[in-house]
């Protein structure tokens, strides 16, 4: 039993960093239609803006988490501005492309700016590991849980009932019309990404607080990207839960099946959710006309 | 009419440019100068084996350049990035061979990467000492030209796993190897000795490269009661199994392998990873002789360069001063023939980063001596024991 | 210039060309590719041998994504099947290389139809991450299937020796990259021109309509798979001789992305795309680097030990830029560049 609750705890901690990186993800198709190749790298970046404020400005919790939360924004803002604005309109393969060359550029700056060493991200706080009989559990874990829960709670009011919400599905939708309807597409789509990688970079900077920081965390992305697919791509809520489910899978398989399995369990769960549900979990269905 | 002239010209114009740099031939060694190459992953997250090497090769080269070069002659470096990829290892080293005509090769990349080029070099008959990656396929059968400085991985394992076995006698055993070629090297030497010794492994697991979260995988550890815990990873995984193992609270006697082997790795698993054994037949930076090393080195390299030296760097200095002593002993017009016909006849070679080195006739491995070592926290060091 | 193009029969409508010289020049190229062995040296000849193979793989993509309009992520697990199964044919039982090349394509296609049958109702990005499922998949079954595959040990090609001809040199396999890169290009064209191609066209279009208009949607999206997968396992196989090793190591998830990037970068639904997008792809690393090193004194002096990455960085911007400026790829450049050729000096 303790076994099954251990295995389950450490599920839930991965699975939420999965699951906000996928959360990420979600939120950009489902303003932009996009699909974001360089979501793991952005994560990156973010942790390692944290880990260089956290180094020389100052190695507090708050003054870091403002701080990563600005750059992001910041990050956000520039590739739409700079990368995505300009392919307004074009195919949708070539946008998805430019994605891809973003994620080349994203990983090698790493090296660049920073180097190829891995390194601790020490704000102080959450590496203490509380204990509950011989279960053992770091607060960073409980928190980045936490905070996913609490986004899941705000993205799906915001969605819901906020008119920028709505602004967002509409420009998705058909960014020519909502131009028309006097949306100002370009607005969502910066704050979509701006958002995105908000999100994104707090799982970042919690994957660095539990694990490492190293030019190898862009990997993340490559898991997000199942965890949004068994959700559902336009659904920011079954993203997170789909990550929560990734991970907990992922080590359900490596405690009782080997660890030769770990990956596989949860891609081939991924298999069998989309042969019965074939547009995820929570997503919706996509209507075409002919 | 014009029209088909006109495109044909443009064609054969652009075809006599750009075939115009494939067809050149470079001159190789001049009067001046020794070309020696080689391809290291120098991008991504290998690179910081790939750079640490290389850094290795030019320290050696530096030194030899500041005291008048070979005979007279300066070497040149010309390396290569393969970024970690096999195709691009193959093509980097016909490059260095074909393009830039270099005299003799370094390195040469990972395991499965300088396995790949070994056909490359023995087509070519260049004389290849390499130091990053000693795996037995590069010596078992010997090749003419190519030397290998080091010690193989089996035989470490065995060497650090028989350590653990004399001195934690009738404990049970656990090991994780990573699904690739390098983890089944360890687990071959580990198999070894459990044979020998015949060994209580009650924990046996491997996981797939790239894997992060090890959460379940020590689970299955502790549940498994092992007390010795050889830990296959090479850095980020082995950090990730010590920080699970403080987490679940438990203290097995823990080694590891000398390609995870660098300091940093300490700095991050925290005080869980004190008093965790390593092996390897490089000197330890905290004792006399790393200490030298790093003073030399000093001045020859720039400040960037200087915090990119770990282990790698040691083995990469070693191979390159065996190297450069055998073309050195060619005389004024060394070639191909004399310089592996000098290699071969490499006896007790100092270079003060690890035991005397030596080739031989039929002999393309130097079977270097293997030292255990243990970490210390508070110091971030690997200490020798006895 | 040309005052109408009419088609009289329906032989004439789905001929390759039409026009003489445009044969002509094509024979040419041929003839200049098979004497390149001969002139360049090894190193641009590894270039060449990549972009054959490369080019085998594409055209083999270019069916399930550019034709059928079914993204694969997941390509290189058909791309490492294919080598594993010439290499166990070959190395491990000893039967000739044809046979060999003949299981690098079955095997695969086989394989296709597991990955298809589930992917049948799936669509856009869905089904793009069900074939990465299925590509880490395979590389698990073969890691497990120790007793086939060697696990993680893999396994040691030599190059083959057909009919009594050696394709032990450089040269030699060059040109057997090259036979098989003509035959498939011509089956690709083949395929575009004939009913099954239209059918793909049509399900990319708008399967919907194509459902409706009687095309059956299962059975095409099916052949769409195994004719991709064959064509893919081949140039595993030809990659896995190249390497001279074969492991999963050597097929790293980046081949599919790469693979991705040809198709969109060179046009995507057309086999001139495929091919032009595997020249520039395959020949842009050396670019940069060849552009850096002009730099490199400087880069390495201002930031040494990161300078290497510049390059990727340079990779990347090309990408995007190029997309940036000419999203229809390299076909819309070409058909661009052909357009202002054929009505020089008028405009149009």
């Amino acid at each position: 039993m303790q076994y099954l609750i251990q295995l389950l705890v450490s599920g839930l901690a991965i699975g939420a960093i999965y699951g906000l990186i996928a959360m990420g993800f979600a939120v950009i198709y489902k303003s932009t239609g996009l699909v974001n190749f360089a979501q793991g790298e952005m994560t990156m970046i973010v942790a390692y803006v944290a880990w260089t404020i956290s180094t020389t400005v100052s190695g507090n919790v708050f003054v870091v988490a403002i701080g990563a939360i600005l750059a992001a924004i910041v990050l956000g803002f520039v590739i739409e501005r700079v990368v995505m604005r300009p392919m307004l309109g074009e195919p949708v393969f070539a946008t998805v492309m430019v994605t891809i060359g973003l994620a080349v550029i994203l990983r090698s700056s790493i090296n660049f700016i920073w180097d190829a060493y891995p390194h601790g991200l020490d704000i102080g706080v959450g590496r203490t590991i509380i204990r509950f009989g011989s279960i053992g559990v770091r607060t960073g874990q409980i928190a980045v849980i936490a905070t996913l829960l609490l986004l899941l709670a705000a993205i799906w009011a915001f969605f819901r009932y906020g008119k920028f919400g709505i602004a967002m599905r509409a420009v998705a939708a058909d960014d020519r019309t909502a131009l028309l309807m006097g949306i100002s597409a370009t607005r969502v789509h910066a704050i979509a990404w701006a958002a995105s990688s908000v999100i994104a970079g707090i799982a970042g900077v919690f994957f660095a607080l539990s694990y490492d920081l190293s030019p190898a965390m862009f990997q993340l992305g490559l898991k997000a990207f199942p965890a949004t697919i068994l959700g559902g791509l336009d659904a920011v809520l079954g993203s997170g839960i789909g990550g929560l489910l990734i991970g907990i899978t992922e080590n359900l398989a490596g405690g009782y099946l080997g660890s030769g399995m770990k990956e596989v369990a949860g891609f081939a769960m991924i298999i069998v959710v989309l042969m019965i549900r074939p547009f995820g979990i929570f997503g919706e269905r996509d209507i075409e006309r002919v | 009419m014009i029209k088909y002239f006109a495109t044909a010209s443009l064609l054969l114009a652009g075809a006599y440019l750009a075939g115009g740099h494939a067809l050149a031939a470079d001159p190789g060694i001049t009067d001046t100068e020794i070309v020696l190459g080689d391809v290291e992953p120098l991008t991504g997250p290998p690179a910081l084996l790939g750079v640490a090497a290389s850094i290795g090769h030019k320290i050696a080269i530096a030194e030899t350049n500041s005291a008048g070069g070979i005979n007279g002659r300066k070497i040149k470096y010309v390396l290569e990035d393969d970024g970690y990829v096999t195709a691009r290892t193959i093509q980097g080293v016909r490059k260095v061979i074909d393009v830039d005509k270099v005299f003799a090769m370094l390195g040469i990349s990972g395991s499965g990467q300088s396995i790949a080029v070994m056909p490359v070099l023995e087509k070519a008959g260049i004389p290849t000492v390499i130091d990053v990656a000693p795996v037995k396929f590069l010596w078992e059968p010997p090749r003419k030209n190519v030397f290998v400085v080091g010690q193989s991985y089996e035989e470490g394992i065995i060497h650090l796993v028989t350590y653990l076995a004399e001195k934690n006698p009738g404990r049970k055993w656990g090991l994780i190897t990573q699904d690739d070629d390098y983890g089944i090297t360890v687990r071959d030497g580990f198999d070894t000795v459990v044979k020998a010794k015949k060994l209580n492994v009650v924990y046996s697991g491997n996981y797939k490269k790239g894997q992060q979260d090890f959460s379940s995988d020590m689970l299955q550890l502790k549940e498994s009661g092992a007390e010795v815990f050889l830990a296959g990873g090479i850095i980020g995984e082995n950090i990730a199994m010590m920080k699970e193992l403080e987490k679940l609270n438990i203290k097995p006697v823990v080694g590891i392998f000398w390609p995870g082997r660098v300091e940093p790795v300490l700095k991050l698993m925290g005080p869980p990873g004190d008093g965790i054994f390593a092996v390897d037949y490089v000197e330890p930076f905290a004792g006399a002789a790393g200490k030298a090393f790093l003073e030399k080195a000093k001045p020859l390299v720039s400040e960037a360069e200087f915090k990119g030296i770990n282990r790698y760097t040691m083995s990469g200095y070693a191979a390159a001063k065996v190297l450069i002593a055998a073309i050195e002993r060619c005389g004024k017009e060394p070639s191909w023939v004399c310089t592996i016909a000098e290699l071969e006849k490499t006896r007790s070679v100092e270079t003060g980063v690890m035991a005397p080195i030596s080739f031989g006739p039929g002999v393309r491995f130097s079977n270097q001596k293997l030292q255990i070592m243990q970490a210390e926290f508070s110091t971030l060091s690997f200490k020798p024991v006895n | 210039m040309r005052s109408g193009d009419f088609k009289e029969t329906y032989g004439e409508l789905v001929a390759l060309t039409d026009s003489k010289p445009v044969w002509l020049w094509s024979l040419m190229l041929v003839a200049a590719l098979i004497v390149a062995p001969y002139l360049l040296n090894s190193y641009a000849l590894s270039f060449l041998t990549i972009i054959l193979i490369t080019a085998v793989g594409a055209l083999g993509l270019n069916i399930l994504t550019g034709y059928t309009g079914l993204i694969s992520l997941g390509h290189v697990g058909f791309l490492v099947t294919g080598a594993y199964a010439y290499a166990v044919v070959v190395s491990k039982y000893g039967m000739p290389p044809m046979v060999g090349f003949l299981a690098a394509g079955i095997v695969p296609a086989l394989a296709s139809l597991v990955v298809g049958a589930p992917s049948l109702r799936l669509k856009g990005l869905y089904l793009a991450i069900t074939t990465l499922a299925f590509s880490f998949i395979i590389n698990t079954v073969i890691l497990e299937a120790r007793t086939i595959t060697n696990g993680a040990r893999g396994i040691s090609v030599q190059r083959p020796e057909i009919f009594g001809v050696s394709f032990d040199s450089d040269a030699a396999f060059t040109h057997l990259c090259l036979g098989f890169a003509i035959v498939t290009l011509f089956s690709t064209l083949n395929i575009r021109r004939s009913r099954v191609g239209r059918a793909f066209v049509a399900i990319r279009d708008n399967d919907t309509a194509a459902h409706v208009m009687g095309i059956n949607l299962h059975a095409y999206k099916l052949f769409a798979f195994v004719t991709s997968a064959f064509i893919t396992g081949i140039a595993g196989a030809l990659y896995g001789i190249y390497l001279s090793f074969v492991s999963v190591e050597g097929f790293p998830f980046l081949l599919s992305i790469e693979a991705l990037a040809i198709l969109i970068v060179g046009g995507l639904g057309s086999a001139l795309g495929a091919v032009l997008g595997t020249i520039l792809i395959v020949l842009l690393p050396e670019a940069t680097r060849m552009l850096f090193s002009l730099f490199s004194a400087q880069m390495d002096a201002l930031f040494s030990t990161g300078a290497q990455e510049l390059k990727s960085m340079l990779y990347g911007l090309v990408i995007i830029l190029f997309l940036r400026f000419q999203p229809r790829g390299l076909v819309g450049a070409w058909h661009d560049i052909r357009r202002l050729w054929v009505n020089w000096p008028l405009r149009y």
